[in-house]
């Protein structure tokens, strides 16, 4: 384990580290762009120099190897004239685009210019033009002025996603960044491009334009869209949730995560939301207030379980935190003593598909969560079982998924389930098909993922924590306050969490008096 | 260092005196007021009317490029730097792309503007500017919140107020 | 009065038979590669280091040091031949490929024999379509007469080769650069470390030598290494091809021995100047090289190390001779118009900075500089250098640096006058 001194501290880094792996670890500040830990060096930024001493000239840090007893430094006067001037040949062909731009406020350029720059720009000649707004596929927009050619995109697409869709073409300061063969960028982890590109060369279809960055507030997450829990970080104001980023986790998703848990954002705002309960049946639905609908619910449930414990059919998907099953359970088999657990997953027999970097069939986040407190209280019946004794079925209780998109079956499962005599659908957003249901039903608005606090387990048995971010709807409920309403007990009224306050439309204008 | 005041006039210490010297200021204030009309500091508004400065930071007046299509490219940073956080802007895409970025709502909710100038310190682009106008009545509150038609092209701007920072030079310049 | 050039490599130059197998074995072709199939390959890398070739691209590294860098294993190596001939002045390895291609094939399999290579190729530039098509004849009667293939000539080696044409790109005579080329990829060098030594083509030890270097071991073998020595000086050992043009009476290619002044390179070999003429500049080593003022050019001899220490360097030996008719700001700005179109735009300083300096010299030429502009093309040029990952960035930013120090006068006539001291210049 080499060791060496860094801005005269020192520090041991492991065998073959690079000089910036090392700043990194010591959270040295240490300009750079092209150099990404997830992805191989390149080298062609040159902002990441050093001085080592013993070597009169400076030496880019990304490629050079710690070897024991190096003196490095990062604050010379050198370094800086060097830092200086670097980042002012990326601005002179840089274009004027920061109001227009979506990265500002999280851009590279503008923290490290900020930083070390050269304020005082001397460039008085034209600058390069170039292709402005190209589509390089579905998801992603490129700006070739704004590119400093860090080739991030490039080997991403190389190394990561191993789809080569992209490619530098033309060379020297007319170089810029296309798709190969007029092929589109179009896989599943497109959108880490825009993550890694440290300008706004990458934007993103979906977010552009609809929101400045500052305006945001983040929050460690992690991803409900497939078992492996890729952990995420989820940007939102008083508005809703706005996106959703990876974040870094070495076990599980390394630096990157899909598309398709980016897109977990939409279900989560209010449009799509569930707001109040809905009880009715087919055509006729009604809304009502949340916490007396569900005690209601709750004591006809309670009252059809002492009947009988078989006539009540519990349908669960794996889409709760490990702590809301256990209280769940705790209620339905421990208290109500039901026996009817039926466990509801998106596709079974692709269940274990993979596309090889992070994308799993399972759609689920929580599936082993679920199994495993179910194999303490009995264990899942299979849908056929259910199929069987429909008719005698009093109440079917379903712990609706979250992301319903990802649910095929759900039109032949409400058509199943509405041949009970009552139904309480547990449901984040309302639904087409669920207000299909032909049994007398309630449907009761449940809080989505950045909403709770708890904890899922993956594909692989890791229990991974996470906290709330915001509350999106006031009203909607968890698991586990569910169950204490279902119990017939009042909740803490005073002390649910707050949605973010804050103006938001200039909606109070129209409450103003009238003359 | 505490000031301490004697007052030992007569006019201030006794009651009658007191009196007597203040109304006499202010018959003598009307008598030369009734004589020398035109000294008086008073405004016979609306006939007279105050005529402020160049600088002065009225109704807000969003300018227009040499098209007439709105300035403004949606950078948010007018409503950012807002103390009373009275602007609310939506960007959208558009198709001309050396345009790109242009504000499809940009509402100013004038009841609760302090008229500080903020934003159009801010602006990048001289989209905003703060008009001479001061004086605009409305019947009912929600009439308060300014949109683009009338922070852009209401009669009183006869077309659109021109801005001086044209993206079309700087594209052709090179910069 | 013409004086007698130094006939090692061109002896037979004259001789319009050379170019062929038959001719060339006339001449000796060959005898060499027989004496040196009987050493120990160990033997031919010790001749070479002895006798002080240095390499004859522009860097003018050691061959026999640069051999010596390779790792004494088993793997496979390769011999890489760089024929891009790019740096601008420079035409001397065309003329040897079209006068003696075999003596390039000859040096090149006695290189691969010490090198313990297997396989060789010969990168030239896409513009010579004569020299690849003469050299790639060259090697099939090579392989006809059983110099090249399995068991050249019963010693038990193999050797093969083969001709690669580039693309136009003066980035590709870089050997990192060639080495992505022959490889597929664009021509972009490569960081180093790895050196190619170690890591080069396909990842294998790779060995990469210029034209001249690699015929002129032909003759190392051939006379031995001290004979070579007794050509050129201490340090500086051996002849130089020296490719004159410009403003001379006889432009050329002249092989004289290291250590001649150049003084008389350009009197007495080429005849000196057109009439009436008196010389301003001369740019020794290809337009990388920063230039010499008349004063500077009269006092220094051409070897490498004479040459850098009057600020320049012997780089790849083209002498572009500047007499007084011409504008050196004219010449700047076609020099650094052809780095900013040349650098491969991999790494920020280069590829910004070309454009930059570029640009402002096109501004001073088109009278709409400033005397700021002057003192910036200098400061840009000193943060552009040393910074990258190649030289193309050093390569231009000499040439700047040197013009705008030297030759500040004209600058600031152009800046504040608006047109050239010399002459017309023609406005782009």
């Amino acid at each position: 384990m080499p060791k060496c001194t860094i801005n005269g501290k020192e520090v041991e880094v492991p065998q073959g580290a690079s000089i910036i792996e090392a700043f990194k670890a010591m959270g040295e500040d240490i300009c750079h762009y092209c150099w990404h830990p997830g992805l191989s060096v390149a080298g062609v930024c040159r902002l990441c120099m050093v001085q080592i001493e013993g070597i009169p000239k400076l030496q880019i840090a990304c490629n050079t190897e710690v070897k024991d007893g190096m003196v490095i430094t990062n604050q010379s006067e050198q370094v800086k004239d060097t830092v200086k001037w670097g980042l002012d040949f990326h601005l002179i062909n840089h274009p004027l685009d920061c109001p227009i731009c979506d990265q500002a406020g999280e851009c590279g350029l503008q923290d490290q210019y900020m930083q070390y720059g050269k304020y005082d720009p001397e460039m008085a000649e034209k600058k390069v033009k170039k292709h402005k707004v190209v589509d390089l596929g579905p998801t992603i927009v490129l700006d070739s002025e704004r590119c400093i050619l860090c080739s991030r995109c490039v080997r991403f697409t190389e190394e990561v996603s191993q789809t080569n869709e992209l490619g530098i073409f033309n060379r020297g300061d007319r170089s810029e960044i296309g798709t190969v063969d007029g092929k589109p960028l179009d896989n599943n982890y497109s959108l880490n491009t825009v993550d890694i590109c440290p300008v706004g060369a990458l934007t993103s279809k979906d977010f552009r334009f609809r929101q400045r960055v500052w305006y945001l507030k983040d929050s460690d997450s992690i991803c409900p869209g497939c078992s492996t829990g890729c952990n995420v970080k989820v940007y939102f104001n008083e508005e809703g949730l706005w996106r959703v980023k990876p974040r870094y986790n070495a076990e599980v998703n390394g630096h990157w995560m899909c598309d398709v848990g980016r897109d977990t954002y939409k279900y989560v705002n209010k449009r799509a939301r569930l707001l109040k309960v809905r009880a009715g049946q087919a055509e006729y639905w009604e809304d009502k207030e949340v916490f007396s609908a569900v005690m209601e619910a709750g004591r006809d449930l309670r009252e059809s379980a002492e009947k009988n414990p078989n006539s009540v059919a519990v349908v669960m998907t794996g889409q709760y935190t490990n702590e809301e099953f256990k209280e769940f359970f705790d209620f339905a088999a421990g208290e109500l003593k039901l026996t009817r657990f039926y466990h509801w997953m998106n596709d079974p027999a692709h269940a274990e598909d993979f596309d090889g970097l992070l994308y799993r069939g399972d759609k689920n986040p929580n599936t082993n969560g679920l199994k495993a407190e179910a194999k303490t209280h009995g264990g899942f019946k299979s849908f056929e079982d259910l199929q069987a004794n429909l008719g005698g079925l009093e109440t079917i209780l379903v712990l609706g998924p979250e992301n319903q998109s990802q649910f095929d079956d759900i039109k032949e499962k409400v058509e199943m389930f509405g041949k009970a005599k009552k139904v309480i659908w547990l449901t984040a957003c309302g639904s087409e098909e669920i207000n299909a249901l032909r049994a007398p039903s309630v449907q009761i608005p449940m809080k989505t993922y950045i909403e709770k606090a708890g904890s899922f387990t993956n594909y692989k048995g890791l229990v991974q924590e996470f906290k709330r971010g915001t509350t999106i709807v006031e009203d909607a409920l968890t698991l586990s306050e569910v169950v204490t309403l279902f119990r017939g007990h009042e909740l803490d009224y005073k002390n649910r969490p707050q949605p973010l306050g804050g103006t938001k439309k200039n909606h109070f204008t129209e409450i103003r008096g009238q003359l | 260092m505490s000031y301490q005041v004697k007052r030992t006039e007569a006019t201030s210490n006794w009651y009658l005196p007191g009196i007597l010297t203040g109304l006499g200021f202010t018959f003598r204030k009307m008598i030369s007021n009734l004589l020398h009309p035109k000294d008086m500091p008073t405004l016979n508004y609306p006939e007279e009317k105050y005529q402020y400065g160049p600088r002065f930071k009225g109704n807000h007046v969003l300018t227009v490029r040499k098209d007439g299509s709105i300035r403004c490219t949606a950078c948010m940073l007018c409503a950012t730097n807002c103390p009373a956080d009275c602007i609310k802007i939506t960007a959208a895409e558009n198709e001309d792309p050396s345009v790109e970025k242009y504000p499809i709502s940009y509402e100013i909710d004038v009841l609760r503007c302090v008229f500080c100038g903020f934003c159009e310190e801010a602006c990048p682009v001289d989209a905003i500017r703060m008009g001479p106008e001061w004086q605009t009545a409305a019947l009912n509150g929600s009439n308060f919140a300014y949109d683009i038609q009338q922070l852009a092209y209401r009669p009183q701007l006869k077309g659109g107020v021109r801005s001086v920072v044209d993206d079309q030079e700087r594209h052709h310049a090179g910069i | 009065m013409a004086v007698q050039e130094t006939k090692l490599l061109t002896e037979h130059y004259d001789k319009n038979e050379f170019q062929g197998l038959q001719g060339y074995l006339k001449f000796g072709g060959y005898e060499d590669l027989k004496k040196a199939l009987k050493m120990q390959p160990q033997a031919v890398i010790d001749e070479v280091k002895a006798s002080g070739l240095r390499g004859r691209g522009g860097a003018g590294f050691p061959t026999g040091v640069k051999w010596g860098f390779l790792p004494k294993n088993n793997e496979d190596r390769y011999l890489l031949c760089n024929a891009d001939e790019g740096e601008p002045g420079t035409f001397k390895d065309r003329m040897m490929m079209e006068r003696a291609p075999h003596q390039l094939i000859e040096g090149m399999i006695i290189s691969a024999f010490a090198v313990n290579s297997k396989k060789s190729y010969i990168y030239i530039r896409g513009e010579y379509d004569d020299s690849i098509a003469i050299v790639a004849k060259a090697i099939k009667e090579a392989y006809e007469a059983g110099f090249l293939g399995k068991n050249i000539l019963g010693s038990g080696f193999d050797h093969d080769m083969d001709v690669y044409k580039g693309a136009g790109a003066y980035i590709c005579g870089e050997e990192t650069g060639m080495i992505s080329s022959l490889e597929g990829f664009k021509g972009q060098p490569k960081l180093k470390p790895p050196f190619p030594a170690i890591q080069g083509y396909l990842k294998k030890p790779t060995i990469v030598n210029n034209v001249e270097t690699l015929a002129a071991v032909k003759y190392i073998i051939r006379d031995g290494a001290q004979a070579y020595r007794k050509y050129g000086t201490e340090k500086s050992p051996g002849t130089k091809l020296f490719s004159v043009s410009g403003n001379v009476m006889r432009p050329g290619n002249y092989e004289v021995p290291l250590g001649t002044s150049l003084k008389d390179l350009i009197y007495e070999y080429c005849g000196g100047l057109r009439p009436g003429r008196k010389l301003k500049a001369v740019i020794p080593g290809g337009s990388s090289a920063p230039v010499l003022t008349a004063e500077e050019a009269m006092k220094v001899n051409m070897d490498y190390e004479s040459l850098a220490q009057a600020g320049s360097m012997l780089g790849s030996g083209a002498v572009i001779v500047i007499d007084d008719s011409n504008c050196m700001v004219d010449l700047l700005d076609v020099t650094l118009h052809f780095y900013h179109h040349e650098s491969c735009g991999q790494c920020t300083p280069c590829r910004e900075g070309t454009g930059w300096i570029s640009k402002i010299t096109h501004s001073i030429k088109n009278g709409e500089g400033t005397v700021k502009d002057i003192d910036l093309i200098k400061a840009v040029s000193e943060h552009m250098m040393g910074k990258t990952i190649c030289a193309l960035s050093d390569a231009a930013a000499m040439p700047a640096i040197s013009f705008v120090t030297k030759f500040r006068d004209e600058f600031e006539y152009f800046v504040k006058e608006g047109r050239s001291k010399v002459k017309e210049v023609a406005h782009a």
